[in-house]
């Protein structure tokens, strides 16, 4: 048997010892088992091009092939819309549950085509947009593909333009959706509203409690809070390509480019052009156009034709004048071009003005105003002209430009109503990119200056220097403003002296052992810390008097946000190596303390352990240095200021001081430093740290002052 | 060979039962019919025909050649376009006056009556008056006042309730009311006050109560408000809702009446459609986070005010959601909301008189249209009520915004340099400053009685002469020749050198909000006077920074001669001592922090008095006019000015190193 199994493993050697019928047998026997071992890996591979191409019959189907759906005269009609539907009466928030993310689920119904009892069809099946805008959600993170998890319901049918729907019937067919439930938590898209000769300014389809975005809102059919105002998609936008053009003033001040435009209107515009001449220009369509030109894209003063929309760029203001409806295509037009709109649409609800500030980047003007409009525009002062055209252009390519954006910004705003507490805050919907990327908004921004009551907590880093440990925990308790004491200990071979050996101070002591030897330790934000103020100091800095200390708090109270500290240093640009140098000589300006003494808010902390930018953070932990820069980064980085400097220079024991060691060594760290600098204001993006020419001392310090009376007399003896 | 055919079989049979493992997979799937696989789903299909999909709105349509006129405005629904006629309003920007009350017993009215005298926005004269104000009273009745004669349909009227409106009129008026419902609330129209208590202090009125930028580590978690009023207690743990009777009925120790107190928690947590009670204010002078439960009033001031900024508001129907989105909420939300909710509460809400001129301020705003505040204005410190749009459209001119914007004050000053009444033209002087780097131009705001001198020194720098008034008040007037946003505020007696007006510059860069100067007072409250006092004596303390040597923003020019009030500038022309005590109050006011001192070099001379009987700087007398910081402290309604201890010295003042090495040696000379 044992020997069996070895020829076994040997094989072939095995078969010339057989018999040839048996050989015959097993050789085949062989064969049909390596073929069928073959054709199970191809199998393995097989199936997934097999199920793909599966997928691709039953996705790649055309519009005309979806299934009918046979309406019947009687089937209900939903009510009219309620106009008094709020998100907290007509929305069923239970839907949409609880979700970790945030984030609302969008269920599509899908394509059916709808035909009455005589088989006339209700609508168009779909329009390109709206299958542009059902792909786009179904593209998006709202999308599912489940019924009984989705929270909000969107029908295939298609209400884009009012004008091609049969209103009764298109209503029986909402209304017998598998989810209708009176429209609770559906959501209707429609661009243009309303039909001849009344042209409301809401769809006319009865919809009950669905919520509807729709482009032409005024303010007594739009819902506040409930419906969602959009634009009228404008299919310029994908057609033509205008290339963003730099603010500044152009050619016309203000041009009027639609081509129906009421003829009251019209004469006032005219007026306008008469009495201001070039620099108003009033168009209109043109007559007298040859055969195959586009009248859509041209425009006619008098005799001249104009190219459209291109002709927009060359306008600083642009009418946005309301026609049969108050949702005008132009403005999207307009805003491409970033051009200013001047809307002219009294009680006309803008397009996402539930989040969108149009006060940056248009003009509203009421229509009984409209003779006045040049003189309002006139003492718009230009840099605020310029900052409306750049407005007006980032609206157009962040939420006008594409199906897909209005979609996308539709369904964020119902997402944010649903979860507020995660909602998309005033900048991030209406700063431009240049702007956010700029702009620092510091977690310290009220100017108040914490009581001196609540004290600070020192954390010392130690390591096995036990003595000097002591002999900091020491002079530190003289502080004062000292409430706690925290001895976070970095060694894990060794276990901290006995209670009974510390040094006995009048404020708590607690000692942290790590798990690890890390720099970031000194950094963490401890549950010990009950004190705004954290003071991180060496275990070897033992020159500080408890004077400076304490001035060191009363600095920091005033300036709450900063980086107070004692040892200060700068960093320079080498124009000879093109990089960062960093510099710790005797030097007029500063940009960095250094950690090993220095005061700060303990939120810091919080942002240096979770929040700090790319891999600084492990970067430094296994580098075992520039802790400390990495901090002076992370606190200038978020609110532009500079670090504060306390007190007079004084000879630290710190590694770059010692030059006794050696001058190898000396400079040896201060490469690896400069390399620190280099490398974090690579990850940053940007060199954050900021210079200062200043440094924080007592009011009195060295005036002609008897020494007795002054608050903090013993700062800066050496 | 028995024993190896049967280990064969063994080993074929193996590799059989392997393949049919291996096999047998797939073969099920081809089996079954395919099934997308979880976690991908089919979503919308890709139409073969997608392309040849017609658009939704074909060209030439709709009809557009018949629009329809105006619509008229239909029920009650009012917006600012048809229902405000702003043509009155021009000119004069927003002049208010306010219809005669009928009945003046209650006292509430007549006091804000007061307070809008004194504003810049009264007129005694109706054919001036753009908004006219209506403060509506119940008589001794309880029956609503008629209405005054003006009223003409209420068009350009304003309805002003602190207290939920009792006799309301709609239709053409504008309302603003306490907590009006959000059914209503006309958007853009109407304009929602916050339920004020009945005690609230007409002026100045108290300060937020955040001491601290982030949470105690010892403050309750979540406060609960009561129905009747106070606030209960609740912990982090509480699963069930808290807010709900039937799911709380074992109350826990822990939950304790709190009564009338302020809330010292994190989060407030306000259910219930309507307000019963000023929880809302309480909370956010607290600075404990509003959580509102699916309120049906509108928020105070919410056209203007981003409140998302400062208080959550979620929905009643998921309170677990919401309890655990707070649970979760990261420290740096929390701490901005806080932060948020105590530069509302300071900026628009501590007094009646900030709550009447934020409603003034949101119709003014309205009428100016494009040059209102920007949400950036309302919505940061210090608030839409110092930050003066007639002075800039642009964020980047004000000395609060820098951040933001991401921009940095520039690198040069206007040095103006006052020469008072016995003055000599300070020649010394404006050599020194001129020969500063930083510095743009020299005006000289010539107040002497001495004839202008013919001949100026030469300078690098362009020098001009302005005509002053003698008034003290002059000293901070915007005048237009003021190019730079620094301005270095000079008295013809100050001495300066070069290197000190550098240095001080490059700090006041990293302080443009601020003032900074030389020379400094400090004031104290006088136990034995039972007022306020200030002394010029050297001490370890400051918080004021005389103006006679003293970087500041252009801005406080603006803010000096347009917003304070009248009463203060002419105390000030009085008596011209005081001007450097409004001028620090102002500032303060407006930053809440201290101004900065630098050093000065060598030992000021004997100061100059800013007028004849001036204070003497640095001598052992109390400066005179000390009487004025009291009636200002009166004016403003609090003691806006914050003590620092902290001088911003050279890096390397009177350090132990060479000479040559400093940048600004003088500054060290004894």
């Amino acid at each position: 048997m044992c020997a069996s199994v070895k020829y076994n493993i040997r094989g072939p050697a095995l078969i010339p010892r057989m018999k040839t019928k048996h050989r015959i047998y097993y050789i085949t026997l062989f064969s049909i088992v390596l073929l069928g071992l073959i054709a199970t890996g191809m199998f393995q591979f097989w199936p997934h091009s097999i199920e793909s191409s599966g997928d691709w019959s039953v996705e790649k189907r055309s519009v005309r092939d979806v299934p009918v759906v046979r309406l019947p005269a009687e089937s209900p009609i939903p009510e009219r819309g309620d106009l008094s539907c709020r998100m907290h009466t007509c929305f069923d928030v239970y839907r949409c549950g609880f979700n970790p993310k945030n984030k609302i689920k969008v269920y599509i119904y899908s394509l059916k085509k709808y035909v009455d009892d005589a088989g006339v069809p209700v609508s168009n099946t779909i329009s390109r947009e709206y299958n542009e805008l059902l792909t786009a959600i179904s593209d998006s993170d709202y999308y599912t593909d489940d019924i009984n998890r989705a929270c909000l319901f969107v029908p295939s049918i298609d209400v884009l333009n009012q004008n091609t729907v049969r209103i009764k019937e298109t209503a029986q067919a909402l209304a017998q959706l598998s989810r209708w439930d009176r429209g609770t938590n559906h959501l209707l898209f429609n661009m243009l509203p309303g039909g001849p000769p009344d042209y409301n300014t809401a769809l006319d389809v009865p919809r009950d409690r669905a919520l509807l975005a729709g482009g032409g809102f005024s303010t007594w059919t739009y819902r506040q809070g409930y419906d969602v105002s959009i634009p009228v998609y404008s299919p310029l936008s994908a057609e033509v390509a205008l290339p963003e053009k730099a603010p500044g003033a152009r050619r016309y001040f203000l041009l009027s480019s639609q081509m129906s435009v009421h003829p009251e209107f019209r004469e006032e515009l005219e007026a306008l052009q008469a009495k201001h001449g070039e620099s108003v220009l009033v168009l209109d369509k043109c007559t007298n156009l040859s055969e195959g030109m586009l009248s859509v894209r041209r425009r006619c003063y008098q005799h001249q034709v104009f190219d459209y929309p291109q002709l927009l760029q060359e306008a600083t203001f642009c009418v946005v004048l309301r026609g049969t409806r108050l949702g005008q295509a132009v403005l999207s037009d307009v805003l491409q071009a970033g051009c200013v709109p001047v809307v002219i649409a009294d009680s006309y609800i803008l397009p996402f003005s539930e989040v969108l500030d149009w006060k940056r980047a248009s003009v509203v003007v009421p229509e009984e105003k409209m003779s006045d409009v040049y003189s309002i525009l006139r003492s718009i002062p230009q840099r605020q002209i310029e900052e409306m055209q750049r407005q007006a252009r980032w609206f157009w390519e962040a939420y006008f430009q594409s199906i897909k954006a209005i979609a996308l910004a539709t369904l964020q705003i119902i997402n944010d109503r649903i979860y507020p507490y995660a909602a998309i805050s005033y900048e991030e919907w209406n700063d431009p990119p240049a702007v956010k990327w700029a702009s620092v908004s510091n977690p310290l921004f009220l100017p108040l200056i914490p009581p001196q009551s609540q004290g600070f907590t020192a954390i010392v880093l130690t390591y096995d220097r036990v003595e000097s440990l002591f002999r900091v925990i020491t002079e530190v308790s003289k502080v004062p403003s000292l409430s706690k004491l925290l001895v976070v200990w970095n060694n894990q071979n060794k276990n901290p002296p006995e209670e009974s050996l510390w040094p006995k101070i009048r404020v708590p002591l607690k000692v942290v052992r790590t798990a690890e030897n890390k720099l970031s330790n000194r950094f963490f934000p401890y549950d010990e810390i009950e004190t705004e103020a954290v003071l991180a100091i060496d275990d070897d800095i033992i020159m500080l008097t408890s004077d400076e200390l304490q001035f060191g708090y009363e600095v920091w109270r005033e300036f709450p946000d900063r980086l107070v500290g004692y040892p200060g240093r700068l960093h320079l640009w080498d124009h000879e190596m093109n990089k960062w140098k960093y510099e710790s000589e005797w030097t007029n300006e500063v940009s960095m303390v250094l950690t090993g003494a220095a005061f700060y808010h303990k939120y810091f902390n919080y942002l240096y352990t979770y929040k700090m930018p790319g891999d600084i953070k492990n970067w430094v932990d296994a580098h075992m240095n520039c802790e400390d820069i990495a901090m002076n980064f992370l606190v200038a980085n978020v609110t532009g200021k500079a670090v504060i400097k306390v007190t007079p220079r004084k000879k630290f024991k710190c590694p770059e001081c010692t030059a006794i060691d050696g001058l190898s060594l000396d400079q040896t760290h201060m490469v690896e430093r400069s390399e620190c600098i280099n490398k974090f204001a690579s990850v940053f993006g940007t060199m954050p740290l900021k210079v200062v020419e200043h440094r924080a001392d007592p009011v009195l310090y060295k005036d002609d002052f008897p020494e007795k009376l002054k608050s903090f007399p013993n700062i800066g003896s050496l | 060979m028995q024993p190896c055919r049967k280990s064969l079989w063994l080993a074929l049979s193996a590799s059989w039962l392997l393949l049919i493992l291996l096999g047998i997979c797939p073969l099920f799937r081809l089996a079954v019919p395919p099934k997308p696989p979880p976690g991908h789903p089919q979503g919308w299909p890709h139409w073969l025909d997608a392309a040849f999909l017609s658009s939704f709105s074909q060209p030439g349509e709709p009809p557009e050649d018949a629009p329809q006129l105006p619509q008229a405005p239909r029920g009650s629904s009012c917006s600012w376009g048809t229902c405000f006629d702003t043509s009155k309003c021009r000119g004069n920007g927003l002049k208010v006056f306010v219809l005669p009350l009928a009945s003046p017993t209650s006292e509430a009215p007549q006091r804000i009556l007061a307070s809008l005298e004194t504003s810049g926005y009264h007129t005694p004269n109706t054919s001036e008056a753009c908004l006219l104000l209506f403060l509506p009273s119940l008589d001794q009745r309880g029956v609503c006042q008629p209405l005054p004669p003006h009223w003409s349909a209420g068009k350009n009227h304003l309805v002003l309730s602190l207290h939920p409106a009792l006799c309301t009129h709609r239709g053409q008026v504008m309302v603003a009311e306490a907590s009006p419902s959000a059914d209503i609330f006309r958007p853009g129209f109407d304009v929602a006050l916050p339920l004020l208590p009945e005690d609230h202090p007409l002026q100045g009125g108290a300060p937020g109560q955040l001491q601290q930028h982030s949470p105690h580590s010892g403050a309750v978690w979540l406060a609960v408000a009561e129905e009747r009023g106070g606030w209960r207690i609740a912990g982090i743990q509480d699963s069930a809702c808290p807010w709900d009777e039937h799911c709380d009925l074992h109350p826990r120790p822990q939950q304790t009446q709190l009564g009338e107190m302020l809330p010292n928690a994190t989060f407030c947590l306000i259910p219930g459609h309507r307000p019963a009670t000023s929880h809302f204010l309480q909370a956010l002078q607290a600075g404990c986070i509003p959580v509102l439960l699916s309120p049906r009033w509108e928020l105070p001031f919410s056209e203007v005010i981003d409140w998302t900024k400062a208080a959550i508001i979620a929905d009643e129907r998921l309170p677990q959601q919401v309890l655990a989105a707070l649970r979760e909420m990261l420290p740096g939300r929390i701490l901005t909301l806080r932060q948020q909710t105590q530069f509302l509460w300071n900026a628009y809400f501590s007094s009646v008189e900030k709550v009447i001129h934020t409603t003034l301020e949101i119709i003014q705003d309205r009428i100016w249209g494009a040059s209102a505040h920007s949400s950036l204005l309302w919505n940061s410190p210090p608030g839409a009520l110092l930050a003066l749009p007639t002075f800039s459209m642009s964020p980047q001119d004000f000395p609060f915004y820098f951040l933001q914007q991401g921009s940095h004050p520039e690198s040069r000053f206007s040095a103006l340099i006052w020469v008072g009444a016995l003055g000599q033209p300070p020649l010394k002087l404006i050599q020194a400053v001129a020969g500063s780097r930083h510095c743009a131009q020299i005006l000289i705001l010539w107040s002497s009685e001495k004839p202008l001198p013919d001949r100026w020194p030469k300078t690098t720098v362009p020098l001009t002469v302005i005509e002053g008034h003698r008034k003290a008040s002059d000293r901070f007037f915007p005048y237009s020749t003021i190019s730079t946003s620094a301005i270095l505020s000079l008295d013809a007696h100050s001495t300066l050198s070069t290197s000190e007006v550098d240095f001080a510059f490059v700090v006041w860069q990293s302080f443009p909000e601020r003032i900074v100067g030389f020379l400094t007072w400090n004031h104290s409250w006088d136990e034995a006077r039972g007022g306020w006092s200030y002394s010029a004596k050297m001490a370890n303390e400051f918080s004021m920074v005389l103006t006679t040597a003293a970087f500041y923003h252009r801005y406080y020019h603006t803010l000096f001669t347009h917003s304070l009030p009248k009463a203060l500038r002419t105390l000030v022309d009085e008596t011209p001592t005081c001007v450097d005590v409004l001028m620090n109050f102002l500032v303060a006011a407006v930053t809440k922090l201290p101004p900065i001192k630098v050093p000065c070099g060598r030992k000021h001379p004997e100061p100059a008095p800013l007028a004849p009987g001036g204070p003497g700087l640095g001598s052992e007398t109390q400066p005179l006019g000390q009487d004025c910081i009291n009636r200002m402290v009166a004016e403003f309604g609090h003691m806006p000015l914050v003590s620092s201890r902290v001088r911003l010295d050279p890096v390397l003042f009177k350090d132990p190193v060479s000479v040559q090495r400093k940048k600004y040696r003088s500054l060290e000379k004894p």
